[in-house]
């Protein structure tokens, strides 16, 4: 059965949400755990929806990628600051 | 517009007294012609000497819209002395199939990261993309902007993406070639665009191309999938070619090593005992080959490029799982299809990858790479996962990852038995 990605994309943001207050950044695996019932593709699929509408975001090591809800843990500008113009 | 040397960096310097060029003073003579950037990463790098650790932070969530990969952020955590790289992100790009440039191209790019970023570049290095290093945040949108609209080139892969395909110079230049390595890696970057730009695994996925068995982009070292090209009929072998080589009108390796004297061509001692499968002899003055033992090591060809050539049934094989620094220390990659045709559409090889990549997504632990998880898991669940059928050459060793375990609906009467009638049978 086709997943509704609406509901899927609520259910990981909301999960997500829940979780970035004790733990800002979290693995794709760790949001496998939205809808147990959803394959990890589709999963995918949401998260980078939910990455282009700016409700999550990607956070890049180089060699692995975590993602964080904005607002949750240092912003990049409370970590490295801004550039003096 | 000159400058001057921002920063004393006597440790640095040390590393321009070598015999060979030193990318100290390539990094001092970007600096030196305006680009501060590069003073600040060399008195960086300074302090990095003494204070026998590293001054980069690393990572960050700066990148451009809809991808998630090719931008890697890193700052500085000395921004008040050296400001000029307080901000210096990486960016990778997607490097041509077997990396054809034109003096254009590369012209066009320099001047983009002159203006854009720090000026510097690392081509071709372990990424294997063209990478640059070091610009801002604010230019991060501007500098994608120009490489795809005026240079027509994408962003490569980093982070838990499949990273940037890449290929050996294939059937271009090379004769050898088994495989149209180009058409395979523009075909594998195309169709897995979603892969390349958006995160999907556990951790990084690297496909390698190589035409032949020679690899000359070390596959079976550093890819999690492999793909080398081979042959399925006989080597090609021209008796008069070599005849020319025993004679010494050829010469051997086509003269790689002719910088000093090694004697006489020696076809036994270079060529027929150094088989590892000692598949080749000499027949009054022809050479014969039972093919059937050939394992594909290349170095009669490579000896006797003119008088032996691969057959010409071709195909890849594909071997899955290699990693530089696994656990145990580096892994070669495992055979998992010895031998394939690779033609457009590849429908056969992206079914394969299909179920290998839902067994990784669905099992593989953060960053857990393919080789790893076939480590952990088994080897038979690898095969099982990607419904292949098992053969002599996936074991690499016969007690350390045999293949052939029962399971228990393959057992008549499963795992449970009567003791006591085994008993009335079998003294304890």
């Amino acid at each position: 059965m086709a997943v509704d990605m609406e509901e899927l994309k609520q259910k990981i943001l909301e999960f997500a949400t829940k979780k970035a207050k004790h733990k800002s950044k979290m693995y794709i695996k760790d949001l496998y755990k939205a809808d147990p019932n959803a394959k990890p593709r589709e999963i995918k699929k949401a998260a980078n929806q939910l990455v282009q509408e700016g409700k999550l975001e990607f956070f890049s090591s180089g060699s692995t990628t975590m993602y964080g809800v904005p607002g949750f843990g240092k912003s990049e500008e409370d970590q490295f600051g801004t550039l003096e113009e | 517009m000159a400058d001057v040397k921002k920063h004393d960096t006597p440790q640095c310097d040390e590393l321009k007294n070598g015999p060979w060029p030193s990318f100290v003073d390539d990094i001092e003579q970007k600096g030196l012609s305006g680009q501060q950037a590069c003073l600040d990463l060399l008195g960086q790098l300074e302090l990095s000497y003494t204070h026998k650790e590293t001054h980069w932070k690393h990572g960050g969530i700066v990148g451009v819209f809809g991808y998630g990969g090719g931008v890697i952020g890193r700052y500085s955590d000395a921004p008040e002395k050296f400001p000029a790289v307080a901000h210096f992100h990486t960016i990778r790009v997607n490097q041509p199939a077997s990396k054809f440039y034109s003096s254009a191209f590369l012209r066009k790019l320099c001047d983009m990261w002159d203006h854009r970023g720090s000026g510097m570049t690392n081509f071709h290095g372990s990424t294997g993309d063209m990478v640059l290093l070091g610009t801002t945040t604010d230019q991060l949108e501007p500098v994608f902007y120009d490489l795809t609209h005026q240079m027509e080139v994408d962003l490569g892969g980093s982070g838990s993406n499949l990273r940037t395909p890449s290929c050996c110079v294939g059937k271009a230049r090379c004769e050898w070639s088994c495989l149209d390595t180009q058409a395979i890696c523009y075909d594998l970057t195309q169709t897995y665009q979603d892969e390349l730009h958006r995160p999907a695994f556990p951790y990084k996925f690297k496909f390698k191309v190589s035409g032949c068995p020679n690899d000359c982009v070390a596959a079976i070292a550093r890819s999690c999938c492999s793909i080398i090209g081979t042959w399925k009929d006989d080597i090609r072998i021209d008796q008069a070619a070599v005849k020319a080589y025993i004679g010494g009108e050829l010469k051997p390796n086509a003269g790689a090593h002719s910088d000093r004297d090694w004697g006489a061509f020696d076809i036994q001692k270079e060529v027929i005992d150094l088989c590892p499968t000692q598949c080749m002899w000499m027949e009054g003055d022809e050479l014969k080959i039972d093919n059937r033992e050939c394992t594909r090591c290349m170095h009669c060809i490579n000896v006797m490029p003119e008088a032996l050539r691969p057959g010409t049934d071709t195909g890849a094989t594909i071997l899955v799982g290699a990693k530089a620094p696994i656990l145990e220390g580096a892994q070669m990659s495992t055979l998992a299809i010895p031998f394939i045709r690779m033609e457009p559409p590849f429908d056969e090889f992206k079914e394969f990858v299909d179920k290998i990549w839902d067994w990784w997504m669905e099992e593989g632990k953060n960053r857990e790479r393919f080789g790893e998880l076939i480590q952990r898991q088994s080897l038979q669940e690898f095969i099982r996962r990607a419904e292949l059928k098992p053969i002599p050459q996936m074991v690499k060793e016969p007690r350390s990852n045999p293949y052939v375990f029962w399971s228990e609906d393959e057992v008549e009467g499963g795992w449970k038995r009567d003791i006591k009638e085994f008993r009335a049978r079998h003294a304890a």
